[in-house]
């Protein structure tokens, strides 16, 4: 009895012990943490910054591969040059939205920011970001004279359209786009000359390609439910509403319209919607997800938790939709027995559908890493004209896109496509860099508006894609979210909509040989 | 049916119940020894790196002679003894424990901090404010019953939001505080009427007689009170302590800062993070999870059980 | 008695008083500050079309009338949350009290505690943890149920469990199957060992024994703890979404959404905090309800032996 009593309590001793040795502040930890608290004590200022999962410093891009450096070390270059400054590095993480809204409002969000900037955009209102527009004409001083950058800092990215689209609903740009993505289809070369077929050149092309694929066992193409909501959404919306855009796109926007011919923004969405573009009259808007609905069909059973990249690597899936990023994880991998390649989704023709425009798929991807301006950044005087802080994370941020350190981050692995003038692209982005020489979708439908909008899309339409809802249920679901969406919209931005109208009488003549176009309320 | 034969049965039924209740656990358990490429295979089987470890081993310890070769994760061979390779396959089990550790060990630090603050706040706020409720007479003492216990009735859903915005208000998003006085608030209330209700019933005759001789309401407090009511104070413990390390929500949402997660909410986010596409160490890390409260329940069983069978749970 | 006796005797207890509330201040103001105050706000608030450090607008009753009338997410959260609380109503009402009744009718003390000590250790598991292991590893796309099937040579029946609209519910319900593992079997236990012994020799005598003693002696007597699981299951299942937030996040579609994520989502994701607000007050106003009934025509099982 007594021994049990001591070996019970040598038992909670030794558990006590060993629990204080793990939890206790490593050496290593200590020291390093003295020593950024030093420096933080001699720096002006200490920024905070999230480089984002593709760039963070320890991570290795995919999950392959060697991790990633290069960042640390432009960080640390940047402290030796101005040693009034300090820059931590923040972690990005999953629940990034609520992360946002929280941090934000207490004001102790990381000065630079990760994120795509249509998450943004809702809360720009409340002066949560700062404006770029201002700082990107003024010089980059880490340019050298001559070189782009030099005399205005826009000049220094080289996808001008797609950057510059980024604009917020204001008119006010408050990202830079710092990299490309681009998506592809990724296809397995053996297979495709086991069954005999080539990449398709049109979409009919392509589905009669998957039939055949899955009549000889395969599934055509894997794919994940939120591809449908989000890229062949969009890809899709473009390519039944491209040849009708003269007669519909209403507003001239001076500063993006030169980059992104007819894209449509929310207030034209809005308005359009009063005239019965995307409700159950707009046959376009009925073809869309019916269109979507026969795409799915040639996907993996499972488009909700399936991880997709399984089937394709053990070579039971023909192809799969992705991004760049892939293309550097298959490479990396050691155990591919098969030859891979890409191509990009082809055009619709008027045998495809009856609406479609017959142009070409337009790029889906376009700015991958995309850095905002925090309110936190103003902090030492509360105000961006007169905040130095401001100045020095702008500055740091000009550091980022300087050409040579540019190259170091960015090149580091071949993920992303480089979005600075004179950047090499490297070998594997190649294709992707081509498929970016397209032009610029009509809109990003599912960030059209706000999360609210998301939400709903992104839950109804899996429903319809598996059955679960008909299109008349699925049509009325978006009907609503519309709906709510646009005086949610109108009310926040108080839109008038007397400019739209008088375009939209001066348009009616370029409607008129138009076909198909939503017939007009009552009748 | 023989009391014998009704016997085994009993026991098969509570097997069978047994067996499927561990059975997830179990299955995890094995994953986190496991690397990701052998789960792209499938969930589950035996650990390929604990097999050749037990096959390595069985050799070196017969004194088997000969060599393994390994193919390491960064492709490299190499060419081992069979103790050799015993011990590169050992590592190869505990890898994904450290690195899950050291993912973990932040979030365990902060819960066990605010375990600790929570739990100390809540047993001393709880048995002073029942102590006084209980042995003490002064006017409004049941409105202040009632301020306490009608705050039961409140769902936390719908204070969540507005503790929320409250918390902002305070400037206390992403900080320890934002958990330990919100927690200790809703805490106490359990505490006060568990020990109000022991604190009825202990005799009169005790505090007469130690007023008699001259105690005041500290040493009561100390010397009376506190050694008297030890098994009550423990259930209290136990249960605040349970629910301050399972709670989810609440640090979710207010502290949404890498620096400030506790394990619930640290695990969530790991589970949608980047570390996800590494699965092996996700198991690892629901397991090392466990291994506090395994330790805190293995060291305090009784007072575990008692504070289930305790009077307090009924209606 | 003396005039300055009864003045001092006055001060005395005036000073006792002072006392008492100065231990008490510290409980009395956290409660107020965590739990009153944040009360007050979501009922007030509740009536504001209210953004965090966006607008802030008096819009009376619209919020509610909004949740009753527009919100087409209401009446299948609402729905959805019906199924889940009846679920769990009979789940936890009876399969840990048959269990608890197991372990009491085996003799031997030592198995007794065995079985306890095994039942009650999955509460050591993280729930965040158990959670996701039965969504990663019991009900994903290589999951434990899906391999199964395979293996049984019923592959046709594979499917995402919680991501397919016609299972997602049945498959949230069943997690945690055989649903013992945690308090109730010992809350059960307690109830059914604190049984008088004489109760049970005289249920003996009178031939009552096995099922027959179960249903008609053994229940009753434990009708208190029932009845405890009963207003905490119901009370979990309308306000519950923590779960729901992460295995589902209410899908697929709104399969599994219910009033709390509702809630959640609102405040948090689309910010209408003002609304999340209203539909908090709706969920306490249903607690509220069920509790003045539960108290109005419930007798507990220590009126129950009174009147007995």
């Amino acid at each position: 009895m007594n021994i049990w009593r001591i070996l019970r309590q040598t038992a909670l001793g030794a558990t006590l012990v060993a629990g204080a040795w793990l939890l206790w502040p490593a050496r290593g930890d200590d020291a390093t943490a003295n020593r950024d608290a030093a420096a933080a004590r001699a720096a002006t200022f200490t920024l905070r910054v999230m480089p984002g999962q593709f760039y963070a410093p320890g991570i290795a891009p995919g999950g392959v591969g060697e991790v990633n450096r290069a960042f640390a070390d432009v960080v640390a270059a940047y402290e030796q040059l101005h040693p009034e400054i300090k820059i931590v590095l923040e972690p990005s993480l999953g629940n990034l939205r609520e992360y946002l809204v929280t941090q934000l409002s207490a004001g102790t969000a990381p000065d630079i920011v990760m994120c795509n900037v249509e998450d943004v955009w809702g809360d720009v209102h409340k002066g949560w970001y700062v404006p770029l527009d201002a700082y990107l004409e003024e010089p980059n001083p880490y340019c050298a004279a001559g070189q782009p950058g030099a005399q205005h800092w826009w000049d220094q990215f080289a996808y001008q359209a797609i950057s510059r689209a980024k604009t917020g609903p204001d008119g006010k740009m408050y990202c830079i786009t710092y990299d490309m993505v681009e998506t592809a289809i990724f296809y397995n070369k053996d297979i495709f000359r086991k069954v005999g077929v080539t990449p398709p050149t049109t979409w009919d092309e392509f589905e009669a390609l998957m039939c055949t694929l899955r009549a000889a066992g395969y599934t055509p193409l894997q794919m994940v439910s939120v591809l449908y909501c989000d890229w062949a959404l969009d890809l899709f919306l473009d390519q039944l509403y491209a040849a009708i855009l003269p007669g519909i796109d209403l507003l001239k926007d001076p500063v993006r319209e030169p980059y992104l011919d007819g894209y449509l923004d929310y207030d034209e969405i809005c308005f359009l919607f009063r005239k019965g573009y995307f409700t159950r009259r707009d046959p376009r808007f009925r073809e869309l997800w019916r269109q979507l609905r026969r795409f799915r069909s040639f996907a993996n059973k499972d488009i909700a938790t399936e991880d997709i990249l399984r089937a394709f690597i053990a070579q039971k899936a023909a192809m799969l939709w992705s991004t760049s990023m892939l293309a550097y994880q298959l490479d990396a991998d050691p155990n591919m027995d098969f030859a891979w390649g890409v191509f990009y989704l082809p055009r619709f023709t008027t045998n495809t559908s009856r609406y479609a425009s017959d142009v070409d798929m337009c790029v889906i991807g376009g700015s991958g890493v995309q850095y905002e301006i925090t309110n936190s950044s103003y902090t030492d005087t509360g105000d961006p004209a007169t905040s130095r802080r401001l100045r020095w994370v702008i500055d740091f941020l000009r550091f980022l896109t300087a050409p040579a350190n540019y190259t170091a981050i960015v090149n580091e692995h071949p993920i992303q496509v480089p979005n600075i003038v004179g950047v090499p692209v490297l070998p594997l982005m190649q294709p992707f860099a081509e498929i970016l020489k397209r032009r610029y979708t009509t809109t990003k439908w599912c960030y059209t508006f706000d999360l609210q909008f998301l939400d709903v899309l992104g839950r109804t339409l899996p429903l319809y894609l598996d059955d679960h809802l008909t299109l008349d249920e699925l049509l009325d679901w978006q009907e609503k979210n519309l709906a709510s969406a646009c005086a949610r919209f109108e009310r926040r931005k108080q839109l008038d909509f007397t400019a739209m109208e008088q375009r939209w009488q001066a348009l009616a003549p370029q409607r008129a040989p138009m076909h198909d176009l939503p017939a007009p309320e009552g009748r | 049916m023989t009391p014998r034969a009704s016997r085994c049965c009993i026991h098969a039924v509570l097997i069978a119940l047994a067996v499927p209740t561990l059975l997830p656990f179990v299955f995890a358990l094995n994953n986190s020894v496991r690397s990701t490429a052998e789960m792209y295979h499938g969930y589950f089987g035996m650990p390929q790196a604990l097999r050749e470890m037990a096959y390595c081993g069985w050799h070196a310890l017969t004194g088997a002679e000969g060599t393994v070769r390994i193919v390491t994760d960064t492709k490299q061979m190499l060419t081992l003894s069979y103790a050799g390779a015993c011990g590169w396959h050992a590592r190869a089990i505990t890898k994904n424990y450290v690195q899950a550790w050291t993912l973990l060990r932040p979030f365990v630090l902060n819960t066990v901090w605010v375990v600790i603050w929570v739990a100390l706040g809540v047993l001393l706020s709880g048995s002073v404010a029942a102590f006084v409720l209980a042995r003490f007479s002064f006017p409004g003492k049941r409105v202040v019953f009632f301020y306490f216990i009608s705050t039961m009735m409140f769902p936390g859903v719908l204070t969540l939001v507005p503790s929320f915005l409250l918390v902002k208000q305070l400037g206390l998003l992403n900080s320890y505080s934002a958990l330990i006085f919100p927690m200790i608030a809703g805490g106490q209330v359990f505490a006060i009427f568990v020990c109000k209700s022991f604190f009825d019933g202990l005799p009169q005759d005790l505090f007469d007689s130690a007023k008699i001789d001259g105690a005041g309401f500290f040493n009561l407090y100390w010397h009376l009170v506190l050694p008297l009511s030890q098994p009550v104070l423990a259930v209290v413990l136990i249960m605040n302590v349970l629910g301050t390390w399972n709670s989810f929500l609440w640090p979710f949402i207010v502290n949404t800062d890498t620096k400030y997660h506790v394990i619930a909410s640290g695990l969530y986010v790991l589970s949608v993070s980047e570390s996800a596409s590494n699965m092996g160490v996700l198991f690892a890390a629901y397991m090392l999870a466990s291994v506090p409260l395994l330790l805190l329940f293995a060291f305090a069983t009784k007072p575990f059980m008692q504070g289930m069978t305790s009077g307090a749970f009924k209606a | 008695m003396p005039r300055t006796a009864m003045h001092a005797s006055w001060l005395l207890r005036l000073r006792a008083s002072l006392a008492c509330y100065a231990l008490l201040g510290v409980p009395i103001v956290l409660l107020g500050l965590f739990v009153y105050l944040p009360v007050c706000w979501a009922f007030s608030k509740s009536l504001f079309e209210y953004e965090v450090g966006g607008v802030s607008a008096f819009i009376g009753m619209a919020n509610y009338i909004e949740f009753f009338t527009a919100d087409p997410t209401t009446y299948v959260a609402l729905a959805n949350m019906l199924v889940f609380t009846l679920a769990a109503v009979l789940i936890r009402l009876t399969v840990p009290l048959i269990v608890a009744k197991l372990i009491l009718s085996i003799p031997s003390e030592r198995w007794r505690h065995v079985y306890r000590v095994v039942f009650l250790l999955p509460v050591v598991v993280s729930s965040v943890a158990m959670l996701l292991i039965w969504q990663g590893l019991v009900f994903s796309h290589q999951g434990l149920v899906n391999e199964l099937l395979q293996y049984l040579g019923l592959g046709a029946l594979r499917r995402a469990w919680l991501a397919d609209p016609a299972t997602a519910m049945g498959a949230v319900i069943f997690i945690g199957f055989p649903w013992i593992g945690g308090f109730e079997v010992l809350i059960y236990y307690a109830g059914l060992s604190a049984i008088p012994q004489s109760v049970n020799e005289a249920a003996q005598l009178e031939g009552c024994v096995g099922l027959r003693k179960f249903l008609l002696i053994d229940i009753p007597l434990v009708l208190s703890q029932l009845k405890l699981m009963l207003v905490l299951t119901i009370i979990a299942g309308i306000q519950g979404f923590q779960n729901l937030l992460i295995v589902t996040r209410g899908g697929p579609g709104y399969a599994t959404f219910v009033p709390g994520l509702q809630m959640y989502y609102n405040a948090f994701s689309y910010q209408r905090f003002g609304y999340a607000c209203a539909i908090g007050v709706v969920l306490f106003g249903l607690i509220f309800g069920l509790t003045i009934l539960n108290m109005l025509y419930f007798k507990s099982s220590e009126d129950i032996q009174a009147t007995a």
